[in-house]
């Protein structure tokens, strides 16, 4: 797994990190139980404090998205998350706040915003379809 | 233990003029603290008043418990320390320098020293003159970390390299961290190198700190907003917002950093100040430091 990581960027390492992993599980790139890179070899590889590797990896653990075995490594969860419902919501609010501010500064209608997000959805999905994992029926999940 | 406590450290080289004029703040195993601050902001000073190079006139300072200037060798041989200015005897070859290094510390790693070597690609029998500037840094690192230190300090351990050898730097800083849990006390001005080596960042504007704050929290809480000045607005009126920490004037408009994130300061200066046209943004690392060096006066 390739990861790029941009200094001086607005956006912490720490979560330029977790968006990658997370935007690779949701794309399918990672599939559920797929090992990731240690995280002592990840902050080698990317030249960034092991320390926020493991910032990273601990939040999108907390997420539910991957979970640590000692002694083995840290794996894509199979099952989606432990969080409930109400806390999954919560988490994104604030994305979503930001979506719609942004949206209103830019003078983007509402409508289009949904457009853009229906297009977005249909991308993700052909991204994963063309790499062959089971889909689901549509009633869960983005 | 805590590794590095600074407490209340004033030090003046003339009269009236303090280049630290109070600071303290501790360093905690494995941290890894980037020291910020324009030239003369009092770096330099501090990091040699942690190697018990030079004396505080006010305060006190420890490192591993004990006070440097009281016990230099057991502080020292804990410690491993670069700085831009260091100078190697220039006469001497790479594997001479090494093996005098070998002989001072009873920890030296000879594993460590031979696999940085080989990555080096610096031949032994070479004399420190004929090295290039990032050769030579790369000989003073090994020099500092092969006895495995507690501490490493770093004085703008990467000026005047080119971003090859930086790169080469931080990843043996990185390797180090992986392997010894080292922990780190350094100065940069290169905001990109701190991003990628420091979790806490402590910014000193003159001689006192401005900001000491993880780095991760100061790209998450801190905004720029940028405010077009008119009757309702002005540095002043700014700076007496709560959470103003700084105010920069351009020529069209003011430039206000916040210990708030952005949509807060909008709110803030909407309520606070009737503006409601302000643009605030998160702010990165480099933004923030000009900002502020360059918004305090």
């Amino acid at each position: 797994m390739q990861f790029v990581i941009t200094a001086g960027s607005e956006l912490p390492i720490y979560r330029q990190l977790m968006r990658q992993i997370r935007d690779a599980i949701a794309g399918g790139r990672l599939r559920p139980g797929d090992r990731l890179t240690s995280q002592r070899e990840l902050a080698q590889q990317l030249v960034i404090a092991p320390l926020t590797v493991k910032k990273a990896y601990d939040e999108l653990e907390r997420e539910g998205l991957i979970r640590t075995e000692r002694g083995r490594g840290t794996f894509v969860a199979v099952a989606a998350s432990p969080l409930d419902p109400t806390q999954q919501r919560q988490r994104l609010q604030d994305p979503v706040r930001q979506l719609l501010s942004r949206a209103r500064l830019a003078g983007v209608s509402f409508a289009e915003v949904i457009s853009l997000l229906e297009e977005v959805r249909a991308e993700l999905q052909s991204e994963r379809e063309s790499r062959e994992v089971p889909q689901n029926d549509g009633s869960e999940g983005v | 233990m805590t590794i590095v406590d600074f407490q209340d450290v004033h030090r003046a080289y003339t009269r009236d003029a303090d280049v630290l004029a109070g600071v303290t703040f501790s360093i905690e195993p494995r941290q890894v603290v980037g020291l910020l601050g324009k030239n003369g902001a009092g770096k330099t000073t501090l990091l040699r008043i942690a190697m018990g190079m030079i004396e505080p006139q006010q305060g006190s300072v420890e490192v591993f418990g004990v006070d440097p200037r009281h016990e230099p060798m057991q502080v020292k041989r804990q410690i491993g320390y670069v700085s831009e200015e260091q100078i190697l005897p220039p006469y001497l070859r790479v594997d001479q320098i090494i093996a005098l290094h070998k002989g001072l510390f009873p920890t030296w790693d000879d594993d460590l020293a031979r696999s940085m070597i080989e990555r080096f690609a610096t031949p032994g029998r070479q004399k420190i003159k004929t090295l290039s500037k990032g050769q030579a840094r790369q000989v003073a690192l090994l020099c500092a970390v092969a006895h495995r230190p507690g501490l490493l300090i770093l004085d703008e351990p990467a000026g005047g390299l080119d971003p090859a050898a930086r790169r080469e730097f931080l990843e043996t800083s990185i390797q180090l961290l992986n392997e010894s849990g080292t922990t780190i006390l350094f100065s940069s001005h290169y905001m990109t190198d701190v991003e990628r080596l420091a979790d806490r960042i402590v910014m000193l504007h003159e001689g006192r700190i401005l900001i000491d704050t993880e780095l991760d929290d100061l790209r998450e809480n801190y905004s720029l907003a940028l405010v077009q000045p008119d009757g309702r607005v002005s540095r002043e009126r700014l700076l007496a917002l709560d959470a103003c920490l700084g105010v920069r004037e351009r020529s069209d408009s003011l430039h206000a950093v916040f210990e708030l994130e952005p949509a807060r300061v909008e709110e803030v200066l909407h309520r606070e100040l009737g503006v409601g046209n302000a643009r605030c943004t998160r702010i990165a690392l480099e933004e923030m430091f000009i900002e502020l060096a360059g918004g305090q006066g």
